[in-house]
């Protein structure tokens, strides 16, 4: 089993750091920097993913997705959704080394959401990550980023990514 | 039980056809007798496929109003609706959503129900009552009838027969949006709750789509010609073609709109079966939403989506990534329907009524002739809630 050296595993938590930090911000070019060109999102139910139905709340499958995912919360559905604040709660729970400076990793997360009306906060949704990360040139980002959501009943429409 | 003659109407309707009052999105009290008399009534409720539980011993739990229900396909092929309740002291005896099992076991005192719904095994039974007959303990079965492998279910004997119920107009529509055939595949649900009343998620119109969508006007994407029908019970269905632009600036990936088509389809056929179920066919999405409100405040949508067993593996793929990223709870689309639910439960907590306009000639007559954006298709189905509901007109 190869050894995972620390600076690894520091580059994994700050990519993760710099990801959520880029939602609860609503600062979609950064939340698009965390993937490299062969990147990809899925947002998907628990119950789907288990039971291996492909249907996703999200499935951003290229990288030209991923643009289109910006496009969609900046440009297209700014005026008709309501805006809530996020703020996301990971902690890491197991990395593995893949190959060729690729890493697999797994992160919990809990995120909850503020109504920008009522002030009130509510959870949004609890589940795991599950990455594919490429650590080249001392830098990391995701090549597959998937939020298997144990929510499989969303207490709401969901505007951003999580 | 109170004399229901001597009570007070719950409301009083407006005396304009194209008038809503606001209220009856918000009177709690509604909620009781919508479900004795929708819900229980003379109506059929779909609620499940039969590529949901393809397997022999494949279940699916739902509701029925407030009535948990579970289908299941039954080792000779037969899909069959039961109450979700042991028949010896109410247990429930599926937990899940959906699963397999060989038999249905109460874990309280162990009866045993098989997939047919016959009790088979109850421990110690030579101490029960003298007449005792296992014959007459088989789960609660629900009047069932199936359209292209989509299974209804209603608590009326007096219902007519589901195609008498829902008219040609719907099921020919209906039958194109399950593949024409029914030979469909599941690829999974979307599921999400709208903090509305029931019955504002079941009032969207074809007035709105050009105007609330956005994405529609972004992506230069116009509704071609089309229509909708309604009945006297009811039911409405939209039909158009749908011109998806050959360049889409907006987007660096326009693949996801791409309009492949099957021999069975136009563009964009919706339905909306009384009471609340959605069926739509956008482009190449398959969707049935099923819909189950908790009490009057709140319903819990789940939007399943399926291929057809016949698509080559491109079609699969560009069906889920359509499906995944234009319709549901997060979908370019449908997501603004979902802001709209939550902001009419706001709004209508005023006096008032809602007043619906387009397509309304006279506002004292009935008109079952609706253009493609009209939302006047929406009064039927008002006009067919008020009835049941017993509340009279004002007078004129």
């Amino acid at each position: 089993m190869n050894k995972i050296s620390a600076d690894a595993i520091q580059q994994i938590e700050q990519l993760n750091r710099d990801y959520i930090c880029a939602l609860d911000a609503l600062d979609m070019p950064a939340w698009l920097a965390c993937f490299n060109k062969q990147g990809q999102y899925t947002f998907i139910a628990e119950e789907n993913y288990r039971r291996n139905f492909p249907i996703a709340f999200m499935l951003d499958d290229c990288y030209e997705r991923l643009q289109d995912r910006v496009t969609q919360v900046v440009d297209i559905q700014s005026d008709s959704t309501e805006h809530y604040q996020t703020r996301h709660f990971t902690q890491l729970t197991s990395v593995t080394v893949a190959d060729d400076g690729r890493y697999q990793a797994e992160f919990n997360y809990s995120v909850y959401y503020t109504r920008s009306d009522t002030k009130k906060t509510q959870l949004l949704c609890v589940g795991r990550y599950i990455d594919l990360i490429d650590i080249s040139n001392a830098s990391a980002s995701y090549i597959d980023r998937k939020a298997v959501t144990d929510t499989n009943v969303l207490p709401r429409y969901v505007a951003y990514p999580v | 039980m109170a004399n229901q003659k001597n009570e007070e109407p719950l409301l009083i309707w407006p005396k304009k056809y194209n008038e809503v009052p606001k209220a009856v999105f918000e009177m709690e009290e509604l909620w009781p007798k919508e479900l004795k008399s929708i819900f229980y009534g003379e109506e059929w409720h779909p609620i499940v496929h039969r590529a949901e539980i393809p397997n022999p011993g494949d279940y699916k739990a739902a509701e029925l109003g407030e009535m948990p229900i579970f289908a299941v396909h039954g080792e000779d092929g037969v899909i069959r609706v039961f109450q979700n309740t042991c028949t010896h002291r109410g247990t429930a005896l599926v937990t899940e959503c959906a699963g397999n099992k060989k038999e249905f076991e109460c874990p309280y005192h162990r009866w045993l129900f098989s997939l047919e719904g016959e009790l088979v095994g109850c421990p110690n039974s030579r101490e029960f009552t003298p007449d005792f007959d296992k014959k007459n303990f088989g789960l609660h079965q629900l009047r069932v009838e199936g359209f292209c492998g989509l299974y209804w279910v209603t608590m009326s004997d007096k219902t007519p027969p589901l195609k008498e119920y829902l008219g040609e107009s719907f099921y020919e529509p209906l039958s194109r949006i399950l593949g024409g055939d029914g030979r469909l595949k599941l690829i999974g649900y979307q599921k999400v709750m709208y903090d509305c009343n029931w019955k504002a998620y079941c009032d969207n119109d074809g007035y709105h789509a050009p105007l609330l969508h956005k994405a529609f006007a972004l992506l230069n994407w116009q509704g071609g010609k089309g229509f909708q029908k309604v009945t006297e019970n009811g039911h409405l269905a939209f039909e158009s073609e749908i011109k998806v632009p050959d360049q889409v600036e907006a987007l660096k990936d326009a693949s996801i709109l791409d309009f492949k088509g099957t021999g069975t389809s136009s563009g964009s056929i919706v339905l909306m079966s009384f009471p609340l179920t959605v069926f739509s066919k956008h482009m190449d999405m398959l969707n049935v939403r099923y819909a189950f409100p908790k009490g009057p405040k709140g319903i819990e949508v789940h939007y399943a989506y399926f291929t057809h067993e016949d698509d080559d593996e491109e079609m699969v793929r560009h069906r889920i990534r359509q499906s995944s990223n234009l319709l549901g709870p997060c979908g370019l689309v449908s997501m603004e329907d979902a802001s709209v639910f939550s902001r009419i439960d706001k709004g209508n907590k005023t006096p008032g009524n809602a007043v619906f306009q387009k397509g309304v000639e006279d506002e004292y007559k009935l008109s079952f002739t609706v253009k493609q954006n009209d939302e006047s298709g929406n009064l039927p189905r008002w006009e067919h809630y008020r009835k049941i509901m017993g509340f009279k007109r004002a007078e004129q």
